[in-house]
């Protein structure tokens, strides 16, 4: 199915075509449209930027949520402690000295409360200046910081890039040279880190403690992190001969998910008859350490889950579209010129999968001047069939009392011999 | 799309958590009153504690301060929840819709992140990510970058000894000839020296460097030497554009570009010109994806894109002639021809309208009429 460009807000009126010179023997003559110079409003193409920024302000929402939830069920759990240490009193039989005593720790156990309720309404704050923070920067831009606006954005979308691979380092050196710490999500991502670096170390401790504190969250997205990270824990007790303890582990920890995930986990036990230096490849890969980089894989995609960011680095979905609208097949040709990033090497093998760009119409770009061919610029054919750009070989023929060089055959001619060539 | 909607739906989260967040202190004041009452009253009173105490039971249950904080977590979660789906409405929910399953070598990323990082001057970035990334050495391009950005450091506080040093050494390689480059970075320091009054300096200078280029600069020399009446007050001249601060920028910024182009790399990183590509082409890919409800194998299976993705004038490296007859992009087996008439058409159309070459025929775009053998190929 064809379909006809659609508009990105950017060349949107590219497609008007225009006469150009008016050909000495046709009046039907029309040169290839020309791209219009970007409207003085750069609104429809801002509109678009600014709709990509999803991850963007919901990150840190998801955050000040998280930190909103965490101080409420706080309150929740202390409120009701002292209610019922009221009610336990009441029907406790209390002396008068004892009742005092009990009444003064409720009420010292309240005024701890109410600090850690103000603590946490600061945090809750903080979040939310984050998010507004965001809010600002999305709307600081506009037709003139454009440029600025998108070096910023580059910049952001790199820093989300290093902390989902884990250079931290460089994530927080790239945020604090450019000043955006605002703008980028290290903060939510150190409750990453700890998870990832043990299970790297090969403790599944901190990630389970992850799990149940999104527990809901996980339930309802139907994860089965938690099974997945308590099956390598098995493993690891049927690795170490701890076969005892790895039976009321499962009975504990397993049985439960067996309604759900029958087929795994008698795979996993079955890994008690074969024992860790088993050959049979089915058990064997049980045991191998790849495994714990598979759950890191697993955390992390459970965690962007979470967070709403998307499941592919922010890099990786431009750079495709960036290469795919620049592909073609000439990009791959000896001659491609070095402006092109698909001249590169490292640009070409990620281009590789990509499909090809498509254009309706077409784009001369001078051979010498590497300037767009327009009506402006008409291209110009030498008696040998190759194109140039008027104001190349006008500057050529300056030089050269009138006469032309074809840089790419050497041969020579009078400017008097060139010919303008329509294209529609 | 209107972001203050979105602020206004912020807001109103923000106020439903600073109400739950008084709500929550009054209740703990409550609860704390409630419970110093009876404590006074226990000290105080002649009545048993155990009255005292299962009043003040009853009052902590009239109280309903779960049910109050549960109220209150409810209406701010009615806002967050209504902020949410004004973002999924505005917003593109989820950018990676159009992104294709490609297994990425990690180490080709880094190494273009690198690069992007010492290309732009940052090289303790990219440093850091090699180190983090556990690549075994630098880039090759470090050193070359690391020279670069020395040099226009350097320019950037007016000091021109680098420069010149790598221009002279790369004299016969610039384009453009070097020695331009070279009489303009003399001129800049020229300029300064009069700018700040040292006529004798300056003068002393124009002898030892500018002369040498005299005859083939003539009137930009004698345009110089002008200069020298007007020491300390350039400006007033009748050559004020000498003083413009912008002619470092530019200078700076055409080394910048030579010594891009004399290493064979690109003047702007390519990194970012592709990620600027990306900024300007997912908005598009992401319309048809939700247009044709592309399904996730034909992404993966796509060889061209269905749709142009319209770039800036920037972007446009290559010669792409599409055929205003057939639409079909020119090839090498199917080259874009000329006809009599200065018209052009690729060669397939041209076949399609002679038929295969056996008759003449009328150009589709003016009269004239043309025969296989008088129209030529061209080459863009």
């Amino acid at each position: 199915m064809e379909m006809d460009s659609l508009s990105n807000g950017n060349n949107t009126t590219a497609t008007a075509s225009t006469p150009a010179t008016v050909s000495p023997d046709s009046s039907a003559a029309t040169a290839r449209a020309t791209p219009t110079p970007p409207p003085s409003s750069t609104g429809p193409q801002l509109t678009e930027a600014l709709k990509l920024e999803h991850q963007f302000l919901r990150v840190p929402f998801e955050h000040y949520k998280k930190t909103i939830r965490a101080n409420h069920r706080a309150v929740e759990k202390e409120v009701s402690a002292v209610i019922s240490g009221v009610t336990d009193a009441a029907s406790a039989d209390f002396s008068p000295d004892d009742a005092v005593n009990h009444l003064n720790s409720l009420v010292s156990r309240l005024q701890g409360l109410k600090r850690k309720l103000e603590e946490g309404s600061r945090a809750e704050n903080l979040q939310a200046q984050k998010c507004r923070a965001r809010l600002d920067h999305l709307e600081s831009a506009d037709g003139e910081n454009l440029s600025e606006w998108n070096s910023t954005r580059l910049k952001r979308i790199l820093v989300d890039y290093m902390l989902r691979m884990s250079y931290y380092d460089t994530a927080v050196k790239l945020a604090e040279c450019s000043n955006i710490q605002d703008l980028v999500d290290i903060d939510v991502f150190q409750e990453a880190k700890k998870v990832i670096e043990a299970l790297q170390n090969k403790d599944v401790a901190p990630a389970l403690a992850w799990c149940a504190d999104n527990k809901s969250r996980l339930k309802k997205s139907k994860s089965k992190l938690e099974f997945q990270l308590r099956l390598q824990e098995f493993i690891e007790l049927v690795r170490a001969e701890n076969n005892m303890r790895a039976i009321t582990y499962a009975r504990k920890y397993l049985a439960p998910w067996g309604a759900t995930h029958m087929k795994e986990l008698q795979r996993v036990l079955a890994t008690l008859a074969f024992k860790r230096d088993t050959e049979c490849a089915t058990y064997k890969v049980l045991f191998e350490a790849k495994q714990w980089d598979f759950l890191v894989d697993q955390f992390k995609q459970e965690f962007c889950k979470l967070y709403g960011m998307t499941m592919e680095p922010l890099l990786n979905i431009y750079l495709q579209a960036g290469l795919s609208a620049l592909k073609t097949p000439y990009c791959y040709k000896d001659d491609c010129t070095k402006e092109d990033p698909l001249s590169q090497e490292a640009f070409r093998t990620i281009a590789m999968p990509l499909p090809y760009s498509k254009q309706h119409h077409s784009k001369l770009v001078c051979y010498i001047t590497k300037e767009l061919m327009d009506t402006e610029n008409p291209p110009q054919v030498l008696p040998n069939g190759y194109v140039y750009s008027t104001k190349a070989l006008e500057e050529m023929a300056k030089k050269n009392d009138g006469r032309i060089t074809c840089p790419r055959t050497g041969s020579e001619y009078n400017y008097t011999e060139l010919v303008k060539a329509y294209i529609s | 799309m209107d972001l203050n909607d979105i602020r206004d739906a912020f807001d109103h989260v923000a106020k439903k958590q600073k109400l739950s967040y008084s709500k929550s202190q009054d209740i703990v004041d409550q609860i704390g009153h409630e419970i110093e009452q009876a404590l006074i009253s226990i000290q105080l009173s002649q009545e048993s504690q155990k009255s005292i105490l299962t009043e003040l039971m009853l009052k902590l249950n009239a109280i309903g301060a779960l049910q109050q904080l549960e109220g209150s977590q409810k209406e701010l979660n009615i806002s967050v929840t209504k902020y949410q789906k004004l973002l999924d409405k505005l917003l593109y929910p989820d950018i990676s819709k159009v992104y294709r399953t490609a297994d990425y070598d990690a180490h080709v990323v880094n190494q273009i992140l690198a690069n992007h990082f010492y290309h732009q001057g940052l090289f303790d970035v990219g440093d850091s990510i090699m180190k983090e990334a556990g690549e075994p050495e630098a880039t090759a391009l470090r050193s070359l970058f690391l020279e670069m950005h020395q040099i226009l450091e350097a320019m950037r506080v007016k000091n021109i000894q680098p420069a010149l040093t790598w221009v002279s050494a790369n004299r016969e390689k610039l384009v453009q000839n070097g020695f331009n480059l070279e009489f303009r970075i003399h001129r800049l320091q020229f300029i300064e020296l009069l700018r700040n009054g040292n006529r004798a300096d300056a003068l002393k200078y124009a002898r030892t460097y500018l002369a040498p280029f005299a005859s083939l600069q003539e009137n930009e020399f004698q345009k110089l030497m002008g200069c020298l009446l007007y020491s300390g007050r350039v400006e007033n001249s009748p050559y004020p554009e000498l003083v413009s601060p912008s002619n470092w920028t530019e200078i700076t910024e055409e080394l910048n570009r030579q010594f891009c182009t004399l290493f064979g790399q690109s003047y702007k990183s390519p990194l970012s010109v592709a990620m600027a590509a990306g900024f300007e082409g997912l908005p598009t890919l992401l319309k048809l994806a939700n247009v044709m409800a592309v399904k996730k194998h034909e992404w993966q299976s796509m060889k061209q894109l269905p749709v142009p993705l319209e770039l800036g004038k920037e972007f446009h490296f290559h010669s792409i002639f599409v055929c205003p007859v057939s639409r079909d992009q020119c090839s090498e087996e199917n080259p874009p021809m000329l006809l009599p008439c200065y018209h052009v058409l690729c060669k397939q159309s041209i076949m399609r309208l002679s038929k295969s070459s056996a008759q003449v025929f009328k150009c589709p775009y003016c009269p004239a009429v043309a025969t296989v053998a008088n129209c030529r190929q061209l080459y863009f």
